[in-house]
């Protein structure tokens, strides 16, 4: 499936997951954590996996020139 | 322990089940509660990918090497990179679901009784998806060849589709419920998805690696903590290693011709006798 909307739609959701990520790391996002404190270093991973994988999403969806 | 975790993880007879339940049984003096069994823990499950690793060497170059490939062009072009694709895929509804449930779904359902429970329920798992496969055989019109053409019929892994590989991937969610093992489920979630044998458990082992690998290492720092005995631990790490390359070795083998329905039943018979010794027992 190449379209230039739906690849832009995951690059959009790879930075978002970029600055969940963050502030997992940094402990300002306390969402869906087992503590209520302190940086959350396993969802700042997951959500740092999540960013690289839309990443290759977007080349593979967007549309190629040649 | 090191033994028995290695040699259950890769077996589809749930690991899990058996760390609650064979030590109960055998009145072994082990406490999950205790701070130093999640380090234990941890290193048992970094022998068992260590030994994976080891035994896929060569596929793994291969995977990687076609996994940056694919990721920069932007295309897929042979069968590594589909693969490397596939794990992919396999590996992030599991990373997913294994940060935000693994804790909450192991407290809930801790007690040696549900995870004989579970058991009986991975038994019956097993069997449904060999009867599965046994109608897809059927349909196919293979039925009354012999093993090796039944399984001819088959794909490789390679072959599965993305859709496919996705929820065998979130299936091995289903692993932390302990009883349900996570080879188990994804053995036969890739039978379904209309893979062979030897191929579906070829798929669970390589889709278990980064999952074991990544799990392992992020409780590393644990290992630091004081009052763990790092010897006797790695000890038990590398007995799992062990264990879990010739289980490995041994199921691929197995699977060649061999079929789902004898773990299904010795599953349901550990379960259901774990459940009366434990009834009797209190």
């Amino acid at each position: 499936m190449k379209s230039t909307p739906v690849a832009y739609g995951i690059l959009l959701v790879g930075l978002l997951c970029v600055v969940v990520a963050i502030l997992y790391a940094l402990g300002i996002l306390q969402l869906f954590a087992s503590t209520s404190s302190g940086p959350h270093y396993k969802h700042a991973i997951l959500f740092g996996v999540l960013a690289v994988a839309c990443f290759i999403a977007f080349n593979f969806a967007r549309p190629k020139t040649v | 322990m090191g033994l028995l975790q290695g040699a259950s993880e890769l077996f589809p007879v749930s690991s899990l089940g058996h760390a609650v339940l064979v030590p109960s049984l055998l009145h072994w003096s082990f406490k999950q509660s205790d701070p130093s069994f999640l380090p234990f823990l941890v290193l048992l499950h970094l022998g068992t990918a260590t030994a994976l690793l080891i035994l896929y060497r060569d596929q793994w170059v291969v995977i990687i090497r076609g996994f940056f490939a694919a990721a920069v062009r932007g295309k897929i072009e042979n069968d590594a990179e589909r693969l490397a694709m596939l794990l992919l895929v396999g590996t992030i509804p599991a990373a997913i679901l294994g940060v935000f449930l693994e804790s909450h779904i192991k407290t809930l359902f801790a007690s040696p009784y549900e995870a004989a429970g579970f058991l009986v329920a991975n038994g019956v798992l097993m069997l449904g998806f060999e009867w599965l496969r046994r109608r897809a055989e059927r349909r196919a019109a293979v039925a009354a060849g012999s093993r090796a053409e039944q399984e001819a019929h088959f794909a490789q892994a390679e072959r599965i589709s993305f859709r496919a590989a996705a929820i065998v991937g979130a299936c091995q969610a289903l692993a932390f419920l302990p009883g349900i093992s996570r080879s188990g489920v994804t053995i036969g979630g890739g039978l379904v998805a209309g893979l062979r044998h030897e191929e579906a458990a070829r798929f669970s082992f390589l889709l278990a690696t980064p999952v074991i690998l990544g799990a392992g290492i992020i409780e590393v720092p644990q290992l630091f903590s004081n009052g763990v005995p790092v010897g006797e631990y790695l000890a038990g790490a590398v007995l799992s290693g062990i264990a879990a390359y010739g289980s490995a070795r041994f199921l691929l083998r197995y699977f060649r011709s061999g079929r789902l329905d004898p773990y299904g039943w010795y599953c349901i018979a550990a379960g259901a006798l774990s459940l009366a010794l434990l009834t009797l027992n209190a």
